[in-house]
């Protein structure tokens, strides 16, 4: 298949997936930003705006982690069940184009909220047009990391109940999300701040602090965090191709 | 090409899980372009298994087959070129319109978007769903939310069509919209495979048919070379109680209702007249396709107790 047929095809699944939702339920971009306003307005409560600047860059990785882990279960189990899928198998579209189309339309959904985060971050006057470019990069990568292990799970638990991977998937956008430090500097976590490194979402959340001056790191660590992060999402693209089978059998 | 439009060769399927399970036993079906072709089976016969083989969604164990000359298991591809499906019991995406069904399913078969739209209109008309299309489809009611799906593989613009129990579950008015609209693509010149287990809707719509249990082909061809193959012709349902009936045929019990089968019209007007000279309800007809349906798939389950 070509390359512009599957590249087309991966566009057209993601407007599918989000432009019904965008115009006809346009409230649900308010329920994607508040996912990251929430925990965002206790900080400003509780920090006295000392770490809002933190629970800025959280915002925005929340939004391209939570609902990238969302629609990677819950999008292609609702394909699934409703038998949308089926069609889809037996029309001549790429799987590839499927699966990025699915992981492409929650990012398009979650554009404003990080437009509105960014832009706040911004209005600070400590962001270089690099380090734009750094964070676009990293966001991107939060948000392919966290798809990935969103399709993972969905194919490894494709005979589960819909209620269940639902309840899976919203818990689970909430640990990688809320639990490592995301919204809060992992310096915080003293000798255990390792672990941000492993987690995807803490990961991004510490490069993009290293990229903003918020946090020390060497290059030669902000090297590794990338290869790691890129190593994470390889890693969980490779499990579910090794399992999804586009055509049972 | 030549070539018939779906054509399977000893298609083969084993479920391997706790225990095997043979869904399909060397099944051969040949379908000719322009035609309306049926498998009528029970639940659980295989006919789910079939169309998803032959439809690129499921490796057979054994055997193969061909959509327009082309091998589903090794251009399966090409066959996607030519196809669309239906499944059973597919559901719409409830802020979806008929129209973004129609449309974009038009364009991921790499339509342009001017001729997505021409054929998503056409598809929308052939259904019925023109005056429908901007309602969202969780507004739409059973039969709609069914001719929108079927209007986006119509809108596919293939060559050959398959569809598993399109109309299961709807009511008789939205039934025979469905059946029209399968008619009216036939004439259009193409292919439906379908799936049912509604002897109404196998007699009426096809051009052909196969009748499947246990994962074999039981026999197939026209729905009135089917109901050929019992010798007898015509039935008589009795109400009421009467010892005597076996004399006359064949008799199916049916709680306090009797089908008797007999050979003959002379045959069934002589039982008639018996039952009302005892005061008993009696109706006679031709046999309809169900009461050869169960015959065969009886007699194929006397033969295994056997």
């Amino acid at each position: 298949m070509k390359i512009t047929k599957i590249l087309k095809d991966t566009l057209i699944i993601a407007w599918i997936k989000s432009y019904p939702d965008l115009r006809r339920n346009p409230l649900l971009l308010l329920l994607l930003a508040t996912v990251g306003a929430i925990p965002l307005f206790f900080m400003l409560v509780f920090s006295g705006g000392g770490l809002l600047i933190h629970g800025l860059i959280g915002a925005m990785i929340s939004n391209v982690a939570f609902i990238g882990v969302l629609a990677g279960i819950q999008d292609i189990a609702w394909d699934r069940y409703i038998k949308i899928r089926e069609m889809i198998v037996a029309m001549p579209v790429h799987p590839a184009s499927y699966a990025l189309g699915i992981a492409l339309a929650p990012l398009l959904l979650s554009v404003p909220s990080i437009i509105f985060f960014g832009a706040l971050i911004a209005s600070s006057g400590i962001l270089t047009l690099e380090m734009t470019v750094w964070i676009i990069l990293a966001l991107i990568l939060a948000w392919a990391a966290m798809s990935s292990i969103g399709f993972m799970i969905s194919t490894y638990l494709s005979k589960v109940n819909m209620m269940v991977l639902n309840n899976l998937s919203t818990l689970l956008g909430f640990l990688f999300v809320f639990i490592p430090p995301v919204f809060y500097p992992e310096t915080m976590l003293g000798d255990l701040s390792w672990i941000s490194v492993v987690i995807p979402t803490s990961n991004v959340a510490g490069l993009i602090r290293a990229y903003m001056g918020l946090m020390p790191l060497s290059g030669e660590v902000i090297i590794v965090r990338w290869l790691v992060l890129i190593a994470t999402t390889i890693a969980f693209v490779v499990l579910t191709s090794l399992k999804a089978r586009w055509r049972e059998t | 090409m030549n070539a018939d439009a779906v054509k399977s060769i000893d298609l083969v399927k084993v479920y391997k899980s706790k225990e095997k399970i043979e869904a399909l036993k060397g099944v051969n079906i040949t379908v000719g372009k322009g035609e309306l072709f049926t498998l009528l089976g029970p639940n659980g016969a295989g006919k789910t298994t079939f169309l998803r083989i032959i439809s690129t969604q499921l490796m057979p164990s054994g055997g193969d087959a061909e959509i327009l000359g082309y091998s589903v298991l090794s251009e399966p591809e090409e066959v996607r070129k030519h196809i669309a499906v239906v499944p059973q019991d597919v559901a719409t995406y409830n802020n979806f319109t008929p129209w973004e069904y129609a449309y974009y399913f038009a364009r991921l078969r790499g339509m342009a978007a001017s001729e997505a739209k021409q054929t998503a209109e056409r598809a929308l008309k052939a259904v019925d769903m023109w005056q429908l299309k901007n309602r969202m489809c969780q507004t739409l009611s059973g039969g709609e939310k069914r001719r929108a799906i079927i209007a986006s593989a119509l809108s596919s613009n293939v060559d050959v069509l398959m569809l598993d129990e399109p109309t299961s579950g709807l009511d008789a008015v939205a039934r025979r919209g469905v059946w029209s609209a399968l008619r009216d693509m036939v004439k259009e010149g193409k292919t439906i495979l379908l799936t049912t287990h509604m002897m109404e809707e196998a007699e009426i719509v096809s051009d052909r048919l196969a009748i499947l249990n246990k994962g074999a082909v039981i026999t197939n061809g026209r729905p009135d070379e089917i109901k050929a193959l019992t010798k007898e012709k015509y039935r008589v349902v009795v109400e009421g109680n009467f010892e005597r009936l076996s004399e006359f045929g064949e008799v199916a019990k049916l709680g306090d209702r009797n089908i008797v089968y007999v050979k003959t019209q002379n045959e069934a007007i002589e039982l008639l007249k018996t039952t009302l000279k005892m005061n008993l309800r009696a109706e006679a007809s031709p046999v309809t396709l169900e009461d050869v349906f169960v015959k065969l798939i009886g007699g194929i389950n006397n033969n295994e107790n056997h």
